[in-house]
C-alpha cells in the first residue's frame, strides 16, 4: 500500500461493511464486490469516493472498472492517477 | 413448440452444427461447442446414477460451473434449482430439507458456504469444481471410481416434465419455488426466436444471477442460436459499456436498474456501445429516460421491453420502442405491449371477470407458458392460477389497464410485493422476519426512497422491541438475504394502525415524506 490516500479508502470501505453489518477488518487482496460482501450500491459509492476525493475521471476509457475489487487494486489505481 | 423439449437440446444441436465455435466465456476461461459438450456429458453421466426425484441444486452463479451444471441437469433429464449464495445458513438448510435434492453442484464461490453443518444436510452426491476448467469431481467419494456411460444426446423427457424450479419470495416469511416446465421454456424459445435472428456470429452478455430467470433467456437463447455467451461479474453491471466494448457484445438482456447504475456511475455516453444490436430490458418497470439513453449510447441497436413474472416463463408481454415505442404516460414508463404468440392476456376484476378497455384491474394471463404452479403448495398453486371458463389462468396481483389499441400497461401492484435493483421481494416476507428479529408484532417494512414510484431502498419500523436496531439488523441478516434487509430501522412508539387494527404502511411512508420534506426545507 502505497497511496497517501488508501487509508481513507479504508475507512470509507470499513464503513460500508459496519454498515452492512460485517466484520470491518477485510484483507488488502480480499475481494469485496465479486465475493458479494458488498453490493453494487457500495461500489457505486466507492466510484463516487474515487472520482469526488481523489479525481479519478469515470468517464476516462482507460478506467477500468473492475480494477476495484480487493483494495490492492484501489491501491494501483490511485498510484497510477498520481503518476 | 415441442411438448417434449429437453432444454439442452438447442445446445446439443448447435455443438454439432458449430464445435469450433466459442460458447462460453467466464472470465479467464473459454470453452467451444465441443469442450463445452464434453464438460456437460462427462457431469451428466456421473449424475445421472443419482436421479430419484430428479432435483439438482446448483449453488452457484456467475461461472462456468453454474453452466455446465444447469446443462448437465437437463442432459441428465433433471430438473436444475438453483440456490442463491445469498441465502443465510439457515434458509439454506430448509431448502435443502424441502426439495429432497438428488444432487448438488457447487462452483468455487459455492463450495465456500459449505460449512460441516450444511454438507450433513446436503445430498450425498455433491460435485465440485475439479482441477481443470470443465472438470468435477466428487466430494465424499464412496466405493470403488467407475466410469458411467456417457450419453451423446440430451435424455428423452415426458411432455410434462419440470425444467427448473425458480425460488422467489412469499408472504408467507418462506420462498416459494416456481416450477416451470420444458414445453413453457419451449414456447417462450419459439417466440424470440421468430421476432429476433440470434445467430451464430452474435455475442451475449450474461448479466443475472442464475437465480433469476432472466438467465434462463440469456443460456438458451445464445446456445440455441451457436453463439457465445460472456459472464459478467457483479462490478461488470456497473459499466456495461465497457464490457459490451471489451466483447464486442451484441445481445443484451438486463434489469433496467442496470442502466441506472451504470449512468450513476458516469459510463453511459452517446454512441458508446456501438456492437449491440438487440437490447432487450425485463423484470421491473422500463423507464422511458433509461430506454432513451440506452439507445443514444446504443446506436445501433434495437431496444425492447419484455413484461412478465416468472410464473409465466421470463416474459410473455413485449412492446417494441426502437419503432413504434408505446409509453404509459401516467408513469413516464415504456408500456408493456401485447402478448407472446402462445400467451393470452386479460384485465379482470375483483370477481375475475374481463373489465372494458381503459379500466384497470388485475393482469391475467394464460397459455403454454404457464408454470405448473408451486413446489408443494398445492392451495397457493390453486389461489394465484385459478380455472376461469374451463382454462388456466395466473393472477399477477400486477395493476393494469388495455388501451384501445389493445396495448397493455402496467401501473404497479395491486399486493406489496416490489421490484427493488431487479429483485422482487414481497414486503410480508420482510415483515416475519422483522417481526422474529426484533421480538414483537409490531413490525413492518416500507420501501423506501421512491423515485418516480420505484422503489430504491427500505426502511424497517418497529415498536415494543426489546432489542436495539443494530441488533435486529445483525439477526434479521440470519433470517433473510442482504437485499431484504432494510438500510434502516426505525423504533417507533407509535405504530400507526388502519381502520382493521393492522399496521397503516402506507401512513408509514407518508411519515417518510414528511421527514425528507422537512429535510429539504431544513436544508
Amino acid at each position: 500500500m502505497i497511496s497517501p490516500h488508501i487509508d481513507t479508502v479504508r475507512e470509507t470501505i470499513a464503513g460500508m461493511l459496519v454498515a452492512r453489518g460485517q466484520e470491518a477488518h477485510f484483507g488488502e487482496d480480499e475481494s469485496l464486490f465479486d465475493s458479494g460482501r458488498l453490493d453494487s450500491i457500495a461500489a457505486v459509492d466507492v466510484l463516487m469516493t474515487l472520482e469526488s476525493q481523489f479525481g479519478i475521471d469515470l468517464s476516462d476509457p482507460d478506467f477500468d472498472i473492475s480494477r476495484i475489487d480487493t483494495l490492492q487494486e484501489i491501491d494501483r489505481l490511485l498510484m497510477a492517477h498520481a503518476s | 413448440m415441442i411438448s417434449n423439449y429437453n432444454i439442452a437440446y438447442g445446445f446439443h444441436e448447435s455443438a454439432s452444427r458449430y464445435p469450433t465455435h466459442e460458447a462460453l466465456v467466464a472470465g479467464a476461461e473459454r470453452f467451444t461447442y465441443r469442450d463445452l459438450e464434453t464438460a456437460v456429458q462427462r457431469l451428466s453421466a456421473a449424475l445421472a446414477p443419482n436421479l430419484t426425484s430428479g432435483r439438482v441444486g446448483i449453488l452457484a452463479t456467475r461461472s462456468s460451473q453454474a453452466c455446465i451444471g444447469i446443462l448437465a441437469t437437463a442432459w441428465a433429464g433433471g430438473t436444475y434449482v438453483p440456490i442463491s449464495l445469498k441465502l443465510p445458513a439457515g434458509r439454506m438448510l430448509e431448502l435443502f430439507d424441502i426439495l429432497d435434492l438428488d444432487a448438488l453442484i457447487v462452483d468455487p464461490a459455492g463450495q465456500k458456504l459449505l460449512t460441516p453443518d450444511l454438507e450433513a444436510r446436503a445430498p450425498a452426491a455433491i460435485f465440485a469444481p475439479g482441477d481443470a476448467p470443465g472438470e468435477f469431481k466428487r466430494l465424499r467419494e464412496t466405493g470403488t471410481a467407475s466410469n458411467p456411460a456417457v450419453a451423446s444426446a440430451p435424455a428423452q423427457i415426458d411432455s410434462d416434465h419440470t425444467a427448473y424450479i425458480e425460488f422467489t419470495s412469499g408472504t408467507t416469511g418462506r420462498p416459494k419455488g416456481v416450477m416451470v416446465s420444458t414445453s413453457a421454456v419451449s414456447a417462450y424459445l419459439d417466440a424470440m426466436h421468430g421476432w429476433y435472428d440470434f445467430g451464430a456470429t452474435d455475442r451475449a452478455a450474461e448479466t443475472c444471477d442464475i437465480t433469476f430467470d432472466l438467465s434462463v433467456h440469456n443460456m438458451l437463447t445464445t446456445w440455441k442460436a451457436g453463439a457465445a455467451l460472456f459472464i459478467m461479474r457483479p462490478l461488470d453491471m456497473l459499466a456495461p459499456a465497457r464490457f459490451i466494448n471489451n466483447h464486442n457484445i451484441t445481445t443484451w438482456l438486463s434489469v433496467p436498474s442496470v442502466v441506472a447504475m451504470a449512468r450513476k456511475a458516469g459510463g453511459l455516453s452517446r454512441g458508446s456501445m456501438p456492437s449491440l444490436r438487440i437490447s432487450l430490458f425485463c423484470g421491473e418497470p422500463l423507464p422511458v429516460d433509461a430506454a432513451n439513453a440506452w439507445q443514444q449510447a446504443a446506436p445501433n441497436s434495437i431496444v425492447d421491453n419484455i413484461y412478465g413474472p416468472t410464473e409465466v416463463t421470463i416474459a410473455c408481454l413485449r412492446q417494441t420502442w426502437t419503432s413504434n415505442g408505446r409509453e404509459t404516460e401516467s408513469r413516464g414508463i415504456v408500456a408493456i405491449g401485447h402478448p407472446y404468440p402462445s400467451v393470452k392476456a386479460r384485465i379482470v376484476d375483483a370477481d375475475l371477470q374481463p373489465v372494458q378497455d381503459g379500466v384497470s384491474g388485475e393482469i391475467a394471463l394464460a397459455g403454454a407458458q404457464l408454470a405448473d404452479g408451486y413446489f408443494r403448495q398445492p392451495e397457493l398453486t390453486a389461489e394465484r392460477f385459478p380455472s376461469i371458463d374451463g382454462e388456466r389462468w395466473y393472477l399477477t396481483g400486477d395493476r393494469g389497464f388495455m388501451d384501445a389499441d389493445g396495448v397493455f400497461h402496467h401501473l404497479g401492484r395491486l399486493d406489496n410485493q416490489i421490484k427493488l435493483h431487479g429483485h422482487r421481494i414481497e414486503l410480508e416476507e420482510i415483515d416475519a422476519g422483522l417481526r422474529e428479529a426484533a421480538n414483537t408484532d409490531l413490525a413492518v417494512a416500507v420501501a423506501w426512497p421512491l423515485n418516480n414510484g420505484i422503489a430504491e431502498g427500505l426502511v424497517g419500523f418497529c415498536s415494543g422491541s426489546n432489542r436495539d436496531a443494530l441488533e435486529i439488523s445483525n439477526r434479521l441478516r440470519a433470517i433473510l438475504p442482504p437485499h431484504m434487509v432494510p438500510a434502516r430501522i426505525d423504533q417507533i412508539d407509535d405504530m400507526p394502525l388502519n381502520a382493521n387494527g393492522k399496521i397503516d404502511r402506507n401512513a408509514l411512508t407518508r411519515r417518510l415524506e414528511a421527514e425528507q420534506l422537512n429535510l429539504e426545507v431544513a436544508s
